[in-house]
């Protein structure tokens, strides 16, 4: 399309743009990282402007040599898959910037280098093309994340800190063993030529075991799940709305990416524990959110059940399942993101997060609470708003081959409504709380621009789902007919 | 003359030894003298040598041979001994340690290495590995004062003792089985005669020589004394430059020597790799001492490089080459800035004693996190790309299973490295300023290290062609 190598450039502006915080004072570094941030998302234009959406291929293609002798190239290209990944990490990191502005006042520079390390991390690994570069960004998102949870989090942030290293360390070795393999079998680590390719079955489902593994961790799925609550309660807010808006999507996305395409077989063996697991976390989470009385685990219990309609999506492996799963994930992003931003702004004003320490917060900061009041109904699935659309694709896709599952996420956005409501009730409603009325709780006009992007993409979204979805479709269709091809099975679809 | 082209390395090196001890003895007291200088001068020289030799395949008595293999090494040594003067100056300083001799004995102990890489001789291979041995007894022990210093000397000495008795032991074997010490003509007469016992009892004496001085379990023992005893640049120069010449050594004698015997020795090498990459990793974890947990990490990674030895494929030996390289760049790198946190009053060297460093020396701080997760195998630095050289080729060779207990241990390594980094970064220090301040020339070479690792991390394919190249050779 052009010659411009727009993805490397968009992947390593944040790098640069954190190297230069190092050379100057802290007190630039809050500029110069909205800067790189704002940069990075005005290279990233010409993307969506540029994107041939009836295309299958990969787009704005750039490929060098980087290790020849191991065969492993530095390629990168995108499709419908990886795009709406690449906006949501833009995106994302801004909004990280913008609402780190005064919470962050130790290690300025450090933090700010650490966040756009972790955006270069993000819009890396959906821009690679190879299971090998995949590899690298996905361990190079490590470090940044656990030293934005450990230096910078709540109390218990070393606890929660060690914890995330832990699991995510254990998954990813058992998808290098993964990778080491495929490698030696297949002879090539490009996504595309994998997807050509069809390793025994038996082989498959090790390769599978392997890959799930770090993807379930990292998604996260119903039994690797404890680290979740942890680090997203300690972190600090911008890591909290890195870890829920991009963090987690890593692990969908390598499903998407890696598991189906390349090893369909093992995805149809596994299938049905991997839905049942998917509607255990759906209302195992729901269930579990509603028992929450701190705000900001609440709404990590809440991205469990709703991470795992993401997963049921994609093991539905039809086209509504998975391009629900697709726009769930953008949704989970934006609207647990921005949740985690509103929960931000009112604990640097309250220092609290206990829900019992709010009450009529609606009374003293209506603009606040008409933010919260649109990210609670986002998130409870309101019709017009954005993640209905993604629950509404992923149930039918569940109705269309295994009923019952789609019975359960009906259950868990029950649930999903219950206790969001609930929460909103108990923080915006109701009395106001004594020691809420002699602080200023009202969002100031840089809160408001945080918020308001997040609040545009929801509405958007939410009434105009193909603004997403248009571009993903020919992706999702390519994906699907070839799983089901080498599958050699009609039933596939 | 052309003949003697093959050991001007360690000629230049031993020059420079001479000159040091030299520049000592006429040393007034109190007169400061840059013998560093002189270590410097005879590295590059050694240097400009290597790379004029460079695929030459040049051999000198028939003993010792330049071929790219052991220039390789040889480099890898001119890197070790050039950190590791740039680290020592301060150990020095504050230890009021002899300049001179400490120079001389590790300017010494490095041309016994580069003897040890090249040699094809088992009686020369002997030869080098007392000649590198006694002068790392001593600086070990260099601390005299010390008790925990002679201890270790005393320990490391003894056990080396034993070892080498072992290794000769063996040599004896095999030249009476062979009437030769020269490694083809070993290699031509194992070959040809079906093995006897006996020359499976020689094969095993030679790997417990080398096993104990690559620290393989279960002949490790020494190692956390001997390092936690030392000075801490000396540590770093042990565990690098010892294990790099041992491994070649390992290498050569092995895959020449005793390849027709690989049947029989590959499932005790198998054992030993496995062995000392869980002893490495799970004691390592349970180390409070910095010095302690490097010396464990650094058996661990003894055991990544058995694996890169088994598996010795094309790519195996390559892996060997490289893994050495980046591990002698990175270990010397952790344990520079191990000495350089040494005061004078404490050796700050507990994990404890790390806490809050962020706030103090930033830069050590940021230093020790590269170190630290290159040897843990993180992306994008030069420990990933070298353990995925190993795991890659331990794949190919067929030894999936040494790779998948490689990379599990691996991981549980990068436990105990992040302890320190969580030490560094995440809690505060209790007594401010209790770090002394950096000199200039050891903090560069620990940034030189640090951009190093970047660049085999990033740009390896230079230097992994240089690796694949000089492994054809035999």
């Amino acid at each position: 399309m052009t010659t411009f190598p727009i993805l490397t450039v968009i992947t390593f502006l944040p790098l640069l743009a954190g190297a230069a915080i190092f050379l100057c004072g802290a007190r630039v570094a809050r500029w110069l990282a909205l800067a790189g941030s704002l940069a990075t998302l005005a290279v990233s234009v010409p993307l969506y402007l540029h994107f041939d959406k009836t295309s299958t291929g990969l787009q704005f293609v750039e490929s060098v040599p980087w290790i020849p002798s191991w065969n492993v190239e530095y390629t990168m290209g995108i499709d419908g898959i990886s795009l709406p990944f690449i906006f949501l990490s833009t995106v994302v990191s801004v909004l990280c910037v913008g609402a780190s502005w005064t919470a962050v006042q130790v290690r300025v520079r450090e933090f700010y280098a650490a966040l756009l390390l972790a955006e270069t991390a993000m819009i890396g690994l959906f821009a690679a093309t190879t299971v090998f570069l995949f590899y690298v960004f996905w361990e190079l998102m490590i470090v940044p994340m656990f030293l934005l949870i450990g230096v910078w989090g709540g109390p218990r942030r070393i606890h929660a800190a060690i914890k995330f290293l832990l699991f995510t360390l254990a998954g990813s070795v058992l998808m290098l063993v993964g990778l080491i393999t495929l490698l030696r079998t297949s002879g090539t680590l490009d996504f595309e030529a994998l997807a050509t390719m069809r390793p025994s079955a038996q082989l498959q489902s090790w390769l599978f075991v392997a890959f799930t593994a770090a993807f379930a961790v990292k998604v996260p799925m119903f039994p690797v799940h404890t680290w979740l609550p942890d680090a997203h309660t300690e972190a600090p807010t911008a890591g909290s709305v890195i870890l829920a808006g991009i963090l987690l999507k890593m692990g969908g996305y390598g499903l998407l990416r890696i598991a189906l395409p390349i090893l369909p077989d093992a995805v149809r063996l596994f299938r049905t524990p991997m839905l049942a697991l998917s509607a255990l976390a759906i209302v195992y989470g729901a269930y579990v959110t509603l028992a929450q009385t701190d705000v900001k685990r609440l709404i990590a219990y809440s991205s469990i059940s709703h991470m795992g309609f993401v997963t049921l999506g994609i093991f539905t492996l039809n086209r509504n399942g998975v391009e629900g799963a697709i726009l769930q994930m953008v949704n989970h992003g934006i609207v647990t993101g921005a949740l985690f931003l509103c929960v931000g702004m009112i604990y640097e004003r309250t220092h609290t997060r206990e829900i019992v320490a709010y009450g009529g917060v609606a009374k003293l900061a209506p603009v606040y609470s008409t933010f919260l009041a649109l990210f609670c109904l986002a998130a409870a699935g309101l019709p017009g708003l954005n993640s209905f659309v993604g629950e509404f694709l992923i149930i039918s896709g569940a109705f269309d081959t295994r009923p019952w599952y789609g019975v359960m996420a009906v259950w868990g956005v029950a649930l999903g409504t219950t206790y969001i409501l609930w929460l909103y009730y108990r923080v915006a409603l109701g009395e106001v709380k004594p020691g809420l009325q002699a602080l200023r709780l009202e969002l100031d006009l840089r809160e408001v621009a945080t918020l308001a992007p997040m609040a545009a993409l929801a509405l958007t979204i939410g009434l105009y789902p193909e603004s997403v979805l248009s571009f993903l479709r020919v992706s999702v269709e390519q994906l699907l007919v070839a799983s089901a091809a080498q599958v050699g099975v009609a039933g596939g679809m | 003359m052309s003949s003697l082209n093959a050991i001007v390395p360690m000629a230049c090196v031993t020059a420079a030894a001479i000159a040091a001890m030299v520049a000592e003895a006429f040393r007034d007291p109190g007169e400061r003298m840059p013998i560093a200088g002189l270590g410097l001068v005879g590295l590059v020289g050694a240097a400009i040598a290597t790379v004029l030799l460079w695929n030459h395949n040049t051999s000198s008595f028939g003993l010792v041979v330049a071929d790219d293999f052991g220039l390789f090494v040889t480099g890898i040594l001119i890197v070790v001994g050039l950190l590791s003067l740039a680290i020592s100056g301060p150990t020095i300083d504050r230890e009021r340690l002899p300049a001179g001799e400490y120079y001389a004995l590790m300017l010494f102990a490095t041309a016994g290495m580069m003897l040890m890489a090249t040699a094809s001789d088992l009686l020369v291979i002997f030869l080098a590995l007392e000649v590198l041995s006694l002068a790392v007894y001593v600086l070990t022990g260099i601390r005299r004062e010390s008790p925990a210093a002679t201890e270790a000397a005393f320990k490391y000495f003894l056990l080396g003792a034993f070892s080498s008795a072992f290794f000769l032991y063996g040599i004896a074997f095999s030249y009476g089985l062979t009437g030769s010490t020269r490694l083809d003509s070993i290699r031509g007469l194992t070959a040809s005669q079906a093995p006897a016992p006996m020359q499976l009892l020689a094969v095993g004496l030679v790997l417990v020589g080398f096993a104990f001085k690559v620290s393989a379990v279960p002949f490790h023992m020494w190692t956390p004394d001997a390092y936690e005893g030392a000075p801490p640049a000396v540590a770093g120069f042990m565990s690098t430059g010892v294990k790099a010449a041992a491994f070649a050594a390992f290498v050569r004698v092995f895959l020449s020597a005793f390849e027709p015997l690989r049947g029989q020795w590959s499932d005790v090498l198998w054992l030993i790799a496995a062995a000392t990459m869980i002893v490495g990793t799970v004691v390592g974890v349970a180390q409070s001492n910095v010095k302690r947990m490097l010396a464990y990490s650094s058996i661990a990674h003894g055991g990544y490089l058995l694996i890169a030895l088994l598996s010795a494929n094309d790519v195996g030996k390559g892996a060997v080459l490289f893994y050495l390289l980046t591990y002698a760049i990175t270990n010397i790198g952790a344990f520079g800035v191990v000495a350089l946190l040494d005061n004078a009053s404490r050796p700050n060297d507990r994990v404890a004693d790390y806490a809050g460093l962020w706030n103090d020396h930033a830069a050590l701080a940021a230093l020790m996190t590269v170190f630290l997760l290159s040897l843990g195998g993180f992306p994008p630095m030069a420990g990933f790309i070298a353990k995925w050289y190993v795991f890659s080729a331990a794949v190919k060779a067929g030894y999936s299973g040494l790779a998948i207990i490689g990379v599990l241990t691996s991981v549980i390594s990068v436990f105990f490295y992040l302890r320190i980094v969580v030490m560094m970064y995440m809690t505060p220090g209790n007594t401010p300023a209790q770090f002394p301040a950096v000199p200039k020339i050891a903090g560069a070479a620990l940034v030189v290290s640090a951009i190093l690792i970047f660049y085999l991390g990033l740009l390896p394919t230079r230097v992994l062609d240089w690796a694949a190249a000089s492994i054809s050779a035999f």
